[in-house]
């Protein structure tokens, strides 16, 4: 089908740019297709405001175990959305490439015209796995000292957010006087997709401060390259507003996410920190529950392609469909137990799954952000690993680096940590994790 | 205190209130809460402020600000594209094949298949089934029972007084009606039974499927009892039907003569591609028939009973040529519409006001909004039945334009104008000249009507048309 970009003033000369396509198609839906949608259901058992409410925010596991239970494929009249809370479900769509689509974050700012998305070319993905594989040590090392000098501290902002920051602005080559000025930066222009005006609007104004940043950042780079990432951009001829664009597609909350919702898990239940501190590999265990147990991106949308049947209903081309990571990892369908936090879990895969989230028959809690898992049996020699399985083994080394730096970690007296959202559909996490600790 | 304060301060705003109406305070009508402004001044706008109490009863201001800024305006939180000026949505609302009403709207299971949700060829066959009997000429010779149902209800308000009735109490020679539960409410139902040819036994029963059918619709958390009362409509109904397959009944003038035949017995002879209409196909045409024609036409009655008692020159001038109660009609549409909008998705990737709107996304065509446009009505917050930019005659014209006229879009324009569109300026206006006769020196008892929120201002007619109306007249 050829698209044709048409362009029409209407009577009241009102101009609409059409695509249309030369196909046979007659436009619209007929009368014998639509019937098949005659029965109405009812979904009294929720309410659509309850999934965009502070409670929502705080715990959304009661309300998608509603979902989940009665109306796998629920119809929100006031998201206009579809909600897939099982986990078969989420798979399916998330694999699914020829029905499903995801929108690039630019979508959502309508400024789909602006950058390159480079942030999966061969030269870049080198550039960054071989920025983490030198910078998280040390990286880790200074933030793991720092705060075991101080006796106290939160490990949720001074420990997994600050990580995640620190080792994002080594692969982008920022200097370290400009750290904080960088990452404020980052999370307005990240924060900006939200359907938060205020926060839409300061997303914009980041994202023109950031290319503003960068532009000499990448002149500079041009002749003087160096291993960073911007540095493989600037070499395949990247602008400004590329670096940009490749910030900000780029995972944003894994990282920090997961390592704060990992530490919030291991405090709140001690019988399983004293397995994961036992070693390495028992904390990259904890690390895989803690994202199927607590993942930090609950969900992600993703579009229809064109109309499709799935899940009993006709799904209307263009159709959102919100994907619920944590309603289809809580799904007892597919894990015993569910809702309980077991490092050693014995009903989930304990490597990268592959394909449709499973490996050695086992499934993998869903994490969105990463991309898919490698649907190939091994990643090949030349390229990076996948961010999915690089992440991991940056989040474990932080965490293994911090225990070598502290003893005797326990939450703050008085103190009620808890995950929550900032806003609707921002990542499930714990922002506040205070604690106390003696230096090793 | 962390390395970066930032994040102090991110995590500091995780504890704050979110949910949604507690953040807007209600503001005095016509005014808008500051959501915020750009660097450069414009006004953000913040879609939580769709779901609040605030904008139920006081939507104008808002609508404004996406018709001067957003008149695309990409709302991420209910995954909706809304279109607010007048020129826009008739532009898309006369194009019904690339903005199209595919079923994707949260009435079919009530209501069932209807029209609503049909497009092109498929939609004007069907639309014409029951349309014809609405207008014209078939409309002319339903008239006269619509006064005579006017009529008799006003004529039950001497029992309902005597009988100790909440809603029509006399007390030193005057009356005290609430025109809502004594009239407007159940009028257009009873004219819709009459058309349709039920019953009258039958039309108490209607008026409760029609409130569950009502309430029911768009996804609420009524829509099971919604979806049950269709389920009792259309097993009542599918009996009816078979009925008039085998003997058609007829509707009579006051005279006793045969007009025509009921829209039923109508549809049941009523062939497509050759095939008679399904019982199911009739029962879901006359739910949609049921429920357009009852909470408009209640809602234009009150809210211009309201409106043209609180304008009293415009009353008087109403008093005095009869003509004008036609633009009476219009002008109340136009500015308290009872219907907000209508719904559309693209079939294709369309761009608009520099807005890139993906195929298949929901489009909503603020009806509301565009009958505040002042791009085509001015001073549009003003209630004046003698606008010169609004046509208003006799007959509704779909998509008037000519000579500084535009007609309102209560109605909607273009293929999907509301089909009922005539029997209800009729049931209107008929009715409301007889309701003048029969009422001497009304007033409104503004000590009895809704409150506002506060407790004291009456309440704004806001995206509801008015929920009640108390009037006082004098007996003889």
């Amino acid at each position: 089908m050829a698209a044709v970009e048409k362009e029409v003033a209407g009577r009241n000369g009102i101009v609409i740019r059409r695509r249309e396509y030369d196909s046979d198609t007659p436009g619209y839906r007929t009368y014998e297709v639509y019937q098949r949608e005659r029965v109405g259901e009812s979904t009294e058992k929720i309410k659509p405001i309850q999934l965009v409410s502070d409670d929502y925010r705080r715990n959304p596991y009661p309300l998608l175990e509603i979902l989940r239970e009665n109306y796998p494929c629920y119809r929100d009249w006031l998201a206009n959305s579809y909600w897939i809370t099982q986990y078969n479900d989420v798979t399916s769509i998330f694999a699914d490439e020829a029905n499903f689509e995801a929108r690039p974050k630019t979508y959502f700012y309508h400024i789909e015209e602006f950058g390159k998305d480079l942030g999966n070319e061969l030269a870049v993905l080198t550039a960054e796995a071989n920025c983490i594989e030198e910078h998280t040590g040390a990286v880790a090392t200074n933030i793991a000292s720092e705060l075991a000098a101080k006796g106290s501290g939160d490990l949720a902002t001074e420990f997994a957010a600050r990580f995640a920051i620190d080792l994002l602005a080594k692969r982008y080559g920022i200097a370290d006087e400009d750290i904080a000025e960088f990452g404020a930066r980052y999370w307005r222009m990240q924060r900006g997709t939200s359907w938060e005006p205020r926060l839409q609007n300061d997303g914009i104004m980041a994202i023109n401060e950031l290319v503003n940043y960068f532009k000499p950042i990448v002149e500079a780079r041009k002749s003087d390259p160096g291993p960073d990432m911007v540095s493989a951009m600037a070499e395949l001829g990247a602008s400004a507003e590329d670096v940009v664009k490749t910030l900000l597609e780029g995972d944003h909350e894994t990282l920090h996410g997961a390592l704060a919702n990992l530490w919030y898990l291991l405090l709140m239940h001690p019988a399983e920190f004293e397995k994961a501190q036992s070693e390495r590999r028992l904390m990259k265990l904890a690390y895989l529950e803690t994202l199927r147990h607590s993942t930090p991106v609950i969900s992600a949308d993703r579009f229809a392609r064109h109309e499709v049947e799935r899940f009993g209903k006709l799904v209307p081309e263009g159709a959102r469909l919100i994907c619920s990571a944590a309603a289809a990892n809580r799904d007892p369908r597919i894990f015993n137990d569910p809702d309980k936090f077991i490092v050693d879990r014995r009903d989930m895969c304990q490597r990268e799954p592959r394909g449709q989230y499973r490996a050695d028959g086992l499934a993998s809690g869903i994490t969105f952000s990463l991309g898919k898992p490698s649907v190939h049996p091994a990643v090949p020699e030349d390229r990076p690993m996948s961010r999915y399985a690089i992440t991991r083994d940056t989040a474990v080394s932080a965490s293994m680096t911090l225990l070598e730096h502290i003893d005797n970690l326990q939450i703050a007296e008085g103190a009620s940590p808890h995950l929550i959202s900032l806003t609707v559909g921002e990542m499930h996490t714990c922002w506040k994790l205070p604690v106390t600790f003696t230096k090793k | 205190m962390s390395t970066y304060s930032f994040l102090d301060d991110m995590a500091g705003t995780a504890e704050q209130d979110f949910s949604q109406p507690k953040e807007f305070p209600l503001m005095p009508e016509g005014e808008a809460v500051d959501m915020g402004h750009a660097a450069d001044g414009t006004p953000l706008f913040d879609p939580r402020i769709l779901d609040s109490p605030e904008f139920f009863r006081n939507p104008y201001p808002y609508y404004k600000i996406l018709r001067d800024h957003y008149p695309v305006y990409h709302d991420k939180l209910h995954n909706t594209y809304w279109v607010t000026r007048y020129d826009d949505i008739t532009e898309c609302y006369f194009d019904d094949e690339g903005f199209n009403t595919i079923p994707k709207g949260s009435s079919s299971g009530v209501l069932g298949n209807t029209q609503l949700e049909l497009s092109g060829v498929e939609h004007r066959r069907r639309r014409n089934l029951y349309g014809q009997h609405l207008v014209g000429q078939s409309l002319n010779h339903r008239i006269p029972a619509i006064e005579h149902l006017a009529e008799e209800m006003i004529d039950h308000w001497d029992t309902m007084a005597a009988e100790g009735s909440d809603y029509v109490k006399d007390e030193d020679g005057k009356r005290v009606v609430e025109l809502g539960m004594a009239f407007a409410n159940e009028f257009p139902i009873r004219v819709v039974c009459e058309v349709l040819g039920f019953p009258k036994e039958a039309q108490s029963q209607f008026f409760y499927w029609y409130n569950s059918m009502m309430t029911g619709l768009g996804g609420s958390d009524t829509h099971k009892q919604g979806v049950e009362a269709r389920q009792d409509l259309e097993d009542y109904v599918a009996g009816i039907v078979e009925e008039r397959r085998k003997e058609p009944t007829y509707l009579y003038d006051h005279e006793g003569n045969p007009i025509s035949k009921d829209v039923i017995s109508k549809l049941c002879e009523t062939r497509v591609d050759g095939d008679f209409l399904s019982t199911e196909e009739i029962t879901s045409n006359i739910a949609l028939v049921v429920g357009g024609g009852g909470e408009t036409t209640r809602g234009a009655i009150l809210n211009m009973w309201t409106l043209l008692l609180r304008h009293p020159e415009q009353f008087q001038a109403v008093l005095d040529d009869e003509e004008n109660w036609d633009k009476a009609f219009h002008e109340t549409l136009r500015i308290a519409s009872p219907i907000g909008g209508q719904p559309r998705h693209n079939t294709f990737d369309v761009e608009m006001h520099g807005v890139k709107v993906p195929a298949g996304s929901l489009m909503q065509m603020v009806d509301f909004s565009a009958n505040h446009d002042d791009r085509i009505f001015k001073d549009p917050e003003t209630f004046d039945i003698f606008r010169d930019d609004l046509y208003s005659g006799k007959l509704l014209r779909s998509g008037f334009r000519k000579e500084g006229k535009c007609s309102h879009m209560a109605f909607g324009v273009g293929p999907h104008l509301c089909p009922g569109a005539w029997i209800s300026h009729q049931e209107a206006v008929v009715g409301s000249k007889i309701l003048e006769k029969r009422m001497k020196n009304p007033r409104i008892r503004e000590d009895m009507m809704p409150k506002d929120i506060d407790g004291e201002s009456p309440a704004p007619m806001g995206i509801v048309s008015v929920r009640a109306l108390w009037l006082e007249y004098d007996l003889d």
